[in-house]
């Protein structure tokens, strides 16, 4: 293929399972995603391929020890070795490297292919990382090349943000991913805390006591982010609004509608937030995000 | 023959005299509250308020009107608590304003100043309500107004007039306020202001001329540096209070008993000579405590003699407080300088706790049993050091009390959250984002607060009748955000009645908050029958450990 004279570069697009992106939903984007493993008393599963939702939730229900690891540096150039047999460039989309080391490690593991793997470094996590491999598969069909689409899609991190509403603060002291101000939520009142993550850091952002609080909470805050930072709520500025939650798909069919309702001009889109989040945050979570569209 | 004029010295003892008779009568009007609940305040707040204002007018060495003027409307304003406190202070602070300006009042100059005091304090008040205070300060000051209009100038006849108007408006107060005559009652707040009036009145004709002042402070940590001060300040004439009984052979006689009282006087001041059959009580601060003693010596036998040294004891006190200042000193560090502070008035040890694990700053004991003066709130509002303060009333007699502290606050961004209960102030807290501007959050919280139906049960201190319910002395009453929900002998049934009186679609939480005088397992009792009955809602037990309601429950 030729454009403007110069050959077009062949480039995959990879992202791991925290994106929320299935398999089969891969397999019809044309992209790639790398399972995150889990360690389940003491053995190891991948999301999805040998551990389904279900499974993953029976086994947290019944308080079993669930910890999470990033992708073997084996496996992760095992798949990019592969991918470049048939392609010229590879853009790797990783979870945020705020919340996780997969995305230091991958960008260690690119310096040895000479420049053929542009690892993304734009601190997205579930359903706004999915977005950016959207992105990263438009800006590519448009004839960008990997590194355009890295630069791109770096000077576009902060262009999202995501609330998310957890039932109960369990999992996270659990987990010990609780941050220290995260921690002061644990008041002797049973509370909706409402955390937020924006760039690198996941934190408390306000708390509530009923899941209409929060929801209040965190539909304001999304309309104070979209009026103040990403250039106000109107049909000319197009803005992607999303909706994850953790086994609570009742209640995010419910907050679509309200959602829809306040927000007329932008399309919502639903889904699960990953099971490597959801090990830490526990099931009943809601979780609304905005993104900006390029 | 009557008096044309009063000057400093007369409008000062006639203050103290007003303050004195408010508290005297301060038990007797807290009983005039509308809902018989225990610690209806409405006399002692009103107390208060007159009460700080009167140490600071006692303190005046050589008074002169103007200082006079401002003793009464900045003591009142910062000793203020309470609803009527406010209403109060704020009629203190119009008629000083007008009556600075002169060095003697007479008829038209008080009438302006009344009519100023009654125009300011409508102004302070978002929704004035006919049938308070209010309504009988401006009915006297119509009175005032007509008598100077008239040419009246006997000042006798014109206080005596408007103290008469007054009256007459207040025992119609039931007329204009359903709740009033419901309860059988007169405005409390109008009772007070007629209790003052008359008190000034008394000390106006010479019946009143004690007007020392009863000292005594309540306890608390708040206002103790202004005590100091106002201790230190009031210099004393007299050194020895002195106090002894005479036992007579035979009653005094009038001749004798005045004749006495006019040697104590010469001697000295605070006089009380009260003559009974075989006994005459004797009070007198005197320099020459040896006279008065060997001038009783001719009417009868001495016995139970007290004297004491009052400047001495005055040092004492007044070091006593100096030295737990101090050992306050070192805990006292400057706090270090914050963005945001919140001030939450609460009682009981469980709520204050969830207040503070809600990161309250200060917490202001306090709520229907006691309401925090202006004073008390303006301290609070001095130990944080912080740009914003939201502060959480909590109750809905201490709002006002809260704005005018934000009022006389120009150093800090002071946001008064109008709320009338405690879960409303905990919902309020709890919506806070730290992300947002003050005023997005004042909007939110107000919004939420609103949101929460609270309901507290308590006993009945009287016989009354409420909202068509007969209710008797001891009674469990379950009160809701407009009124009485449920009534009944039994605690337990009481709470979970008014519960259902306050139930509507939509409500996810319902929060139940015990008091200090119920067992934990009563009031799991009462958790698990709401679980059972309300079976949508999440039920939340938390021990509150307030005093007067034995029950706060929310739903939200």
């Amino acid at each position: 293929m030729e454009r403007m004279g110069i050959e077009m570069s062949k480039i995959a697009i990879v992202t791991d399972s925290n994106s929320g992106i299935t398999q089969a939903q891969a397999m019809e984007l044309g992209i790639r995603v790398l399972p995150m493993p889990f360690m389940i008393d003491g053995e190891t599963y991948f999301e999805e391929i040998t551990l389904s939702r279900r499974e993953f939730y029976e086994r947290l229900a019944s308080d079993a020890d669930i910890s999470t690891s990033q992708p073997s540096p084996e496996s992760v150039m095992q798949l990019w070795d592969e991918l470049l047999a048939d392609y010229d460039e590879i853009v790797h989309i990783p979870m945020s490297s705020g919340l996780s080391g997969s995305c230091q490690t991958a960008a260690m593991l690119a310096q040895d292919y000479e420049g053929k793997v542009h690892v993304v470094n734009n601190q997205r996590i579930s359903v706004t990382q999915r977005q950016s491999v959207l992105d990263a598969i438009a800006l590519a069909g448009e004839g960008k090349s990997g590194s355009e689409v890295k630069k791109i899609l770096e000077e576009d991190k902060f262009n999202s943000s995501i609330y998310i509403m957890i039932d109960t603060l369990y999992y996270l002291k659990k987990g010990g991913r609780i941050t220290p101000a995260a921690a002061a939520l644990g008041t002797l009142l049973r509370l909706k805390p409402v955390l937020q993550i924006q760039g690198e850091k996941l934190d408390a952002f306000a708390k509530a006591r009923t899941v209409n609080q929060a929801k209040s909470i965190m539909i304001n805050a999304i309309r104070s982010d979209i009026e103040k930072r990403f250039g106000g709520v109107s049909p000319e500025n197009q803005m992607y609004l999303q909706i994850a939650h953790t086994e609570n798909e009742a209640a995010a069919e419910q907050l679509r509608d309200e959602l829809a309702a306040q927000f007329p001009d932008y399309p919502v889109y639903v889904d699960h937030l990953s099971l490597s989040v959801s090990c830490h945050i526990g099931p009943g979570a809601l979780a609304i995000a905005c993104a900006k569209k390029m | 023959m009557g008096l044309n004029t009063i000057d400093a010295k007369m409008f000062a003892n006639m203050f103290l005299a007003g303050a004195k008779n408010l508290e005297n009568k301060k038990e007797w009007i807290n009983e005039l509250n509308v809902f018989p609940v225990p610690d209806g305040d409405t006399g002692t707040n009103m107390s208060m308020t007159m009460m700080a204002a009167a140490k600071e007018v006692a303190a005046i060495e050589n008074p002169d009107m103007a200082s006079l003027a401002k003793a009464v409307s900045t003591g009142s304003l910062r000793g203020a608590r309470g609803n009527s406190g406010v209403i109060l202070s704020q009629l203190c602070r119009g008629f000083a304003k007008v009556i600075k300006e002169y060095d003697e009042l007479t008829v038209p100059i008080l009438a302006a100043a009344c009519d100023k005091a009654v125009r300011t304090a409508y102004k302070a008040v978002m929704k004035p309500k006919e049938g308070t205070i209010l309504t009988v300060a401006r009915g006297a000051s119509k009175r005032a107004d007509d008598l100077a209009m008239a040419g009246e100038e006997d000042l006798e006849v014109f206080i005596r007039e408007v103290i008469k108007e007054a009256e007459i408006v207040l025992s119609q107060t039931p007329e204009m306020l359903p709740v009033l005559k419901q309860a059988g009652v007169v405005d409390s707040g109008g009772q007070g202001l007629v209790e003052a009036l008359k008190g000034g009145f008394d000390a106006f004709l010479g019946k009143e001329s004690d007007f020392s002042l009863n000292m005594e402070t309540k306890a608390g940590s708040a206002g103790v540096n202004s005590n100091i001060e106002a201790q230190a300040n009031v210099e004393i004439k007299f050194c020895y209070c002195t106090q002894f009984l005479i036992m007579t052979e035979q009653e005094l006689s009038q001749t004798r008993e005045m004749e006495f009282k006019n040697f104590l006087s010469s001697i000295g001041d605070s006089i009380v000579v009260v003559a009974d059959e075989e006994i005459v009580k004797v009070h007198v601060h005197t320099n020459e405590p040896g006279l008065a003693l060997q001038r009783a010596l001719q009417y009868g036998q001495l016995t139970n003699i007290i004297i004491e040294n009052m400047r001495l004891e005055r040092d004492e006190k007044v070091s006593d407080m100096m030295e737990k200042e101090m050992q306050r000193v070192p805990e006292a560090k400057e706090p270090e300088h914050k963005d945001t502070g919140f001030i939450a008035v609460s009682a009981g040890d469980g709520i204050n706790g969830i207040f503070r694990s809600l990161g309250v700053d200060d917490i202001i004991e306090g709520g229907q049993t006691m309401n925090p003066s202006t004073e008390d709130i303006l301290t609070a509002i001095d130990r944080i050091n912080a740009d914003n303060i939201f502060i959480f009333p909590n109750n809905k007699n201490i709002i006002l009390a809260a704005n005018q502290a934000k009022q006389l606050t120009t150093d800090k961004n002071i946001i008064v959250i109008p709320t009338k209960t405690v879960p409303q102030g905990i919902t309020a807290i709890i919506n806070y984002v730290p992300d947002i501007s003050a005023e997005e959050n004042e909007a939110v919280m107000c919004q939420e607060a609103e949101h929460v139906a609270t309901g507290q049960v308590t006993y009945a201190v009287r016989d009354t009748e409420l909202d068509g319910r007969k209710i008797r002395r001891g009674d469990f009453m379950g009160i809701g955000d407009s009124g009485l929900l449920s009534v009944g002998t039994d605690l337990q049934e009481t709470a979970f009645d008014m519960l259902q009186g306050m139930m509507r679609d939509g409500f996810e939480l319902i929060s139940i908050y015990y008091g200090a005088d119920v067992e934990e397992s009563a009031a799991r009792e009462l958790a698990d029958r709401v679980k059972a009955a309300f079976a949508g809602c999440d039920v939340e037990l938390q021990s509150g450990g307030q005093p007067v309601y034995s029950y706060i429950v929310s739903a939200e």
